[in-house]
């Protein structure tokens, strides 16, 4: 651009008369459209040629697809020609084990059931990795649970645990050791058998400290050693008993030796797709995949399966930044079903008549949601604030309308949490209900406590007046909300709120420091069965602890103390309902609520069971009948 | 003896008459009164002053037309006043800022230095003085006024205009966040059920401020870098220069944001601590103007007249080569103001900006929802603020810079 | 002039170390230190003692306790093509030519180059269609303002010039997206991203299927998305060039060579085309250098508007995570562009202007 300025000029420089002479010469309009045209002409060349490239990939991957398929089909002559028939290479519902997979069994037994189309779901971005333990975020570990399989397994609604790779196993009396008999006949998606040595190899990968990772790791922490006794079985040897080891061994993702000792530690930390697995579902291709922009994860079928085949012949993600595009996309059909959405749009998508006619939708409690909290300092610069007191914290719960912010800021979908265990959780006391909306009562309680009133505004015993600044993390605007909603709602009652919207690092380091006098934040669930320790006990006050609130309760550390020790689940289920009791008295935390699912699926699936965990990670039990099937292939 | 009535007697006729004595029209100008003369005669400077002298009324008299809290109010038999008592110091230097601005500049018989500082002046006692007396209440419920009128506890209530606070997020009615504009609320709600029209006119006091200090920042520090650079010359002025250069290149949206992500420690200064970055960083444009200007006024007879004369370095720099190269500065004054408003919609608009109280930028941000509903009245007003607001400074600059210029004079 | 060049090269190389070393410096002020948002974001769910293993793993990983020198001259050898050269373990090894690379993002835990291939592109393609919109739309308006100097269409140009230039990108893009993009009113154009999401398996070019039913292809669909978002960034750029040309076109019509010109008999419009357009350009020039930075700036916020994954989008996220080879790295490439247009613009003035020299 600036070159066609350029020559005019350069020519201008010279007299009139030199360029009257040197017509020819001149650079004009003419020059410039032939310059743009040849520009024009290689950039589309450069396309065409990018366009072949990918036309190329994709040659490639139908090559693959049919290598494999010449394989498995010689290996099926030459077994028959031997007289073998159908070993381990199950491919009807029938021939799969008869104690794995019982959900999908029964599900997939009605009369419309029919295997087939695709299910596209909607990310934000594209997740940034998918290699197997080094992926770093939620939806990678949701497409992860696809592709690579466990050795036990939980029922989603009875939450016992179920075989899955391992047909049975042993736990010693002290919980030391756990030993897991593995099923025979698994192959990975690839042809290669699974044995113990994938099982031996994969811890050991877990432990390796080059991998990058390291949020696996702190799990195994406790695992001293695992070795197998057998081509098909393995052992455990945990170094002190802990009551997650059975959880922690039995979830192992098991991956492949022979396709993972390909690469050195190095290259799996810089990868992006190394993914191999036994799952129901796998990767086009298990090494090349990239996040591209606009490019849709896609999961197919793995068709040496050892278990039911999912009903859905391929899992999609679509990636959708915009809230905006994601709601239009839906409503086009271009996606088939909606994780995750604003509440807003949620509330939109029923009232919709032409989107609820066509779609079904979900708002379920889910075990593993997390919750929302206020925590109140009990201590700042080695003085007892006003929190310390049990019954100003229990009269600031009785000032906060929680059904209200329920109400107005989630539009409903939440659930009242009284306790640091999730409301579904069988280590939620059933008994306890919540401390109910008294602000009479609560005024009552802080007279107690010695606070007078004077001209509207609260004073303490010592004659400060009740005003602190409520901290909570900045860009959060359900945050933001629910800290201008405490706002009013403690102006009400005499109390000054000032709220201070905290970028996340400055944060973290105030809380780190205890420097702070109430913390409006939410802890993530994604545990079946929590520990309260890091956030409650005395021993968390100090160091690296996370009881930010300097919380002490020398009866509720005996209490989990015991339970972590109690090897019992039923046992361990009674002291936790202690510990939720104390909890619930003394209001450490005012709990506020913890969140529902919501999901908008288009109708033509049938299947889709709400679960203790939600339904996007039961997809491989859904089906669509033959009629209503859209993607053929 | 006839009476001399001295009256009538003429004065002697004058040998030596000065030019144009009797001339009032030809008496000499000073510059300052030449220039802005110039300026708002153009009407886009006219058109540009009345929008600014009109958000800076809504400034200043912004409790006066959005209020929760009624101005008169009959309770129990008393009248009392719930808004006065709520007037914060703020409001009240304001407003007793205006007062005597408007009485000064009435007052033209006095020297204009004279005038400016007893205005500085009273602004000054005036913010000590209401820092100690004026007392707010501690706790603010707004819908004491609303259900007290419904249930009778209050006989009669005068609102001002608007009967909303910027911060009033109306609790006592059960959905009223993101409502298109109706009677009760004419520009409608924001995000946090708050009325629009309300925040807006509280904004303008954010708007101001910032665009006022985040200049004047800009303008002190660089002057003071560039007269240096440019008096000084040599390894001063080639490591200054390289600093400018390089403060010019970085990104400045990325330096800004891990700049204003430092002072997150005080939220509530956080205004202040922005207007001083964003004034910083605006102040290496003044600093190359000032050095230029410097650079060819440092070889003047009158320099080397002050140089002689013994007298100190700042004297030289700030009382004789200031005033001489001051014309860019005052021109590109105007349009950093206009700058400094759009910066400072830009990072509310990234939702980096203050947090507590709402400005044009962050109101912007409240019309693209999560969902994706658009909401027209957060998307219109507040743009047309701000856009009205640039396009006043920028106007003024212009006429500013032609008045300026005489070069430029001839030609447009 | 070659030696002008060179030496301006030359001292690009402090200039770039002292922006780079001051952006760092900045990043090591702010709460949480380098990469303290990224390590807060790697502990996620895992509490406690948990968490502060994690965080110390990525500390070692990337070294953010070293004292800040040795972090930055890490850095510096990073990204030269001599240095020592580091094997898996972070040992460093044999001293010599190796291949430069930007190092890893903390928060993304991706190589840095992969970011930036993947963002700088539709970075540059943004402002490489609009530049060429803005100088045509500019120079058209600008000369024709000039030619009927004081008609209707100078007066009406000279009102709306202003106001175009006063307009702030935000409002304007919001506008935009809310009237024309939205489902609410006129759904004319997409609201967001630069591809539909589709993009991967269309074709290039639009075509009809068996089904005649026309499909946009690749081209033609980044086309209509990017529409919105050019017409943000030209606005204002193009109404300040349009008074830049209209000022030099003024100038030079006044000049004695075009009063030369005159009396010899030329028409008015050759004098025009032919003589004073390619003397106004100089100026055009000169503010050339100006305007590719300012669109980068701007582009920042037009991508976070309208969903853009750019490079704006990424220098914003890094400084958010306070992810220092993420914000090294932008700040660097930023850094190049301008010292390189600015150069450029330099060079280029000397083509234009034989009068000009710089030896």
């Amino acid at each position: 651009m600036l070159l066609f300025v350029s020559c005019p000029t350069l020519v201008n420089g010279a007299t009139s008369r030199y360029f009257l002479l040197h017509m020819e010469n001149r650079f004009g309009l003419k020059d410039l459209f032939l310059f743009l045209l040849v520009c024009g002409l290689i950039v589309l060349v450069l396309l065409q040629m990018k366009q072949y490239d990918r036309q190329w990939d994709v040659v490639q991957e139908v090559r693959n697809q049919v290598n494999d398929q010449t394989k498995d089909l010689a290996r099926i002559e030459r077994m028959l020609q031997q007289g073998v028939v159908s070993t381990g290479l199950p491919t009807t519902t029938h021939a799969a084990p008869p104690d794995v997979d019982k959900r999908v069994r029964r599900i997939h037994s009605a009369p419309d059931f029919a295997t087939g189309d695709d299910v596209v779901d909607v990310l934000l971005s594209p997740p940034d990795k998918l290699t197997a333990l080094i992926n770093v975020d939620l939806y990678s570990q949701q497409i992860q649970s696809y592709v690579l399989d466990t050795l036990i397994d939980r029922d989603p609604v009875t939450l016992a645990w179920e075989p899955r790779v391992a047909t049975d196993w042993k736990v010693s009396p002290d919980g030391l050791t756990i030993d897991f008999n593995m099923r025979r006949g698994i192959t990975f998606s690839n042809g290669d058998p699974l044995t113990a040595d994938d099982v031996v190899y994969t811890v050991q990968m877990v432990l390796n400290e080059k991998i990058e990772a390291p949020a696996q790791r702190v799990y195994y922490d406790k695992v001293k050693s695992c070795k197998k006794t057998g081509d098909y079985s393995v052992e455990f040897v945990f170094s002190e008993p802990y009551y997650l080891a059975f959880e922690v061994a039995g979830s192992t993702q098991i991956l492949s030796k022979k396709f993972y000792s390909q690469f050195t530690p190095q290259q799996i930390n810089e990868s992006t797709g190394l993914l191999l697995g036994s799952g129901p579902y796998r990767l086009p291709d298990p090494t090349s995949w990239k996040p591209e922009p606009g490019k849709p994860v896609v999961l197919v079928r793995n068709e040496r399966y050892w278990g039911v085949p999912g009903g859905p012949d391929r899992l999609v993600w679509r990636i959708i930044e915009l809230p905006a595009a994601r709601m239009t996309a839906l409503r086009n059909g271009e996606i088939d079903m909606f994780y995750q959405p604003a509440a807003d749009q949620f509330d939109a998508a029923k009232a919709d008549p032409q989107l609820s006619s066509t779609h079904n939708t979900f708002a379920i409690p889910t075990l593993d949601s997390g919750y929302r909290y206020i925590g109140w300092n009990e201590k700042r610069a080695d003085k007892p604030t006003f929190f310390a007191d049990q019954r100003v914290r229990k009269a600031m719960t009785m000032l906060i309308d929680r059904q209200r912010i329920i109400r107005d800021i989630v539009h409903g979908y939440a659930t009242i949490s009284t306790g640091p265990f999730n409301p579904m959780s069988p280590q939620t006391d059933p008994s306890i209900k919540p401390l109910p909306y008294d602000p009479e009562q609560a005024q009552k309680l802080l007279a107690e406590a010695g606070f007078k009133r004077q001209n509207n505004a609260l004073f303490g015993p010592d004659g400060k007046q009740f005003s602190f600044e409520l901290m909570y993390p900045a860009g959060s605007s359900t945050g933001k909300r629910a800290a201008t909603f405490l706002v009013d709602a403690m102006a009400q009652a005499g109390i000054v709120v000032r709220p201070a919207a905290t970028e996340w690092t400055v944060l973290l380091q105030r809380t780190k420091e205890r420097n702070f006098d109430a913390l409006l934040a939410g802890w993530g669930g994604g545990a079946v069965e929590d520990d309260p320790q890091q956030i409650f006990s005395s021993s968390a006050i100090k160091g690296v602890g996370d009881n930010y609130v300097q919380y002490s309760n020398p009866k509720l550390d005996d209490a989990i103390d015991r339970a972590r020790r109690t090897m019992d689940e039923s046992q361990r289920m009674k002291i936790w309902h202690e510990v939720h009791r104390i909890l619930h008295e003394d209001q450490p935390y005012t709990f506020l609520y913890a969140d529902e699912e919501l999901d908008i699926v288009d109708k033509r699936f049938k299947g889709v069971e709400p679960t203790k965990f939600g339904i996007v990670k039961q997809k491989n039990e859904w089906y669509v009948p033959r009629s209503m099937q859209k993607y053929h292939d | 003896m006839t009476e001399i009535n001295v009256s009538t007697l003429t004065p002697p006729a004058d040998p030596y008459p000065a030019p144009n004595a009797g001339n009032v029209v030809d008496a000499p100008v000073s510059f300052t009164r030449k220039v802005l003369r110039l300026t708002f005669e153009r009407i886009g400077a006219q058109l540009g002053l009345f929008w600014i002298v009109l958000i800076m009324v809504l400034a200043v008299f912004a409790p006066l037309l959005a209020n929760s809290h009624p101005l008169a109010m009959k309770s129990n038999g008393q009248w009392s006043s719930p808004l006065a008592r709520a007037l914060t110091p703020t409001d009240v230097t304001l407003l007793i800022a205006s007062f005597a601005a408007l009485v000064l500049w009435r007052l033209k018989r006095i020297r204009l230095a004279t005038r400016v500082w007893t205005f500085i002046g009273i602004i000054i006692v005036a913010a000590v003085v209401s820092c100690v007396t004026v007392k707010p209440p501690l706790v603010q419920v707004y819908d004491t006024y609303r259900n007290g009128l419904v249930s009778g506890e209050i006989s009669k209530a005068i609102f001002v205009p608007i009967h909303y606070s910027p911060d009033d997020h109306q609790r006592d009615v059960e959905d009223a966040r993101l409502k298109p504009p109706t009677l009760a609320h004419p520009m409608g709600t924001t995000a946090d059920s708050a009325d629009l029209a309300s925040n807006m006119i509280y904004a303008t006091r954010i708007a101001i401020s910032i665009g006022f200090v985040a200049t004047s920042v800009a303008i002190v520090m660089g002057v003071i870098m560039g007269g240096l650079m440019g008096y000084l010359g040599g390894w001063v002025d080639l490591i200054g220069m390289r600093l400018v250069e390089i403060c010019e290149s970085i990104p400045t949206l990325v330096l800004l944001l891990a700049f204003v992500s430092m002072f997150q420690n005080h939220p509530d200064q956080a205004l202040y601590i922005m207007m001083v970055v964003i004034g910083a960083l605006s102040s290496f444009s003044y600093a190359e103007f000032v050095r230029a200007e410097f650079l060819s006024l440092r070889d003047r007879d009158f320099v080397h007249a002050a140089q002689a004369g013994g007298l100190p370095l700042w004297s030289i720099l700030f009382k004789h080569m200031l005033p001489n190269g001051m014309s860019p500065v005052i021109v590109n004054a105007s349009f950093g103001v206009a700058g400094a408003i759009l910066i400072e919609t830009t990072l509310s608009f990234l939702g980096i900006g203050l947090q507590n109280e709402s400005s044009w930028g962050s109101l912007l941000e409240q019309a693209l929802g999560a969902g994706g509903n658009v909401f027209w009245w957060l998307a219109v007003y507040p743009g047309l603020a701000i856009f009205l607001t640039v396009l006043a400074y920028n106007l003024i600059g212009e006429a500013l810079r032609d008045a300026l210029d005489p070069r430029l004079n001839k030609m447009a | 002039m070659l030696t002008y060049i060179l030496r301006r090269l030359l001292l690009m190389i402090p200039t770039l170390l002292g922006m780079t070393a001051l952006v760092f410096c900045v990043m090591a002020m702010s709460p949480g230190g380098i990469g303290g948002a990224a390590l807060a974001a790697a502990g996620g769910n895992v509490r406690g003692a948990e968490a502060a293993r994690i965080r110390a793993y990525y500390e070692k990983r990337y070294h953010i306790n070293s004292p800040l020198i040795v972090q930055y001259g890490r850095w510096l050898n990073e990204i030269s093509p001599i240095g020592w050269r580091e094997d898996d373990d972070g040992n460093f090894t044999t001293f010599g030519f190796k291949s430069p690379s930007l190092g890893e993002s903390m928060e993304r835990h991706r190589p840095v180059g992969d970011l930036i291939a993947e963002s700088l592109p539709i970075t540059l393609l943004l402002n490489f269609i609009t530049i060429p919109i803005i100088y045509a739309i500019g120079v058209w308006t600008g000369i024709r303002a000039a030619r009927h100097r004081g008609g209707a269409f100078d007066s009406i140009f000279g009102f709306t010039q202003l106001a175009a230039w006063s307009m702030p990108t935000i409002w304007l893009g919001v506008m935009l997206i809310t009237f024309l993009a939205s489902n609410q009113y006129l759904h004319w154009f997409p609201a967001a991203g630069l591809n539909e999401m589709t993009a991967s398996q269309m074709k290039f070019l639009p075509f009809f299927d068996p089904a005649h039913h026309w499909h946009r292809g690749w081209v033609l669909d980044v086309c209509w998305h990017i529409m919105l978002p050019v017409a943000c960034l030209s606005f204002g750029a193009s109404a300040f060039l349009t008074k830049l040309v209209r000022g030099s076109v003024l100038e030079n019509l006044g000049a004695d060579y075009a009063r030369t010109a005159r009396a010899k008999g030329v028409a008015e419009n050759v004098v025009l085309y032919r003589h004073v357009f390619r003397n106004s350009l100089i100026a055009l020039i000169t503010v050339a250098a100006a305007i590719l930075p300012s669109l980068l700036a701007g582009s920042v916020i037009i991508e976070t508007i309208f969903s853009i994954p750019g490079m704006g989008q990424l220098g914003v996220e890094g400084a958010r995570f306070q992810d220092r080879e993420v914000i090294l790295a932008v700040t660097l490439i930023g850094g190049i562009i301008t010292l390189v247009s600015m150069l450029l613009r330099d060079i280029f003035y000397v083509l234009a202007d034989p009068r000009v020299s710089y030896d």
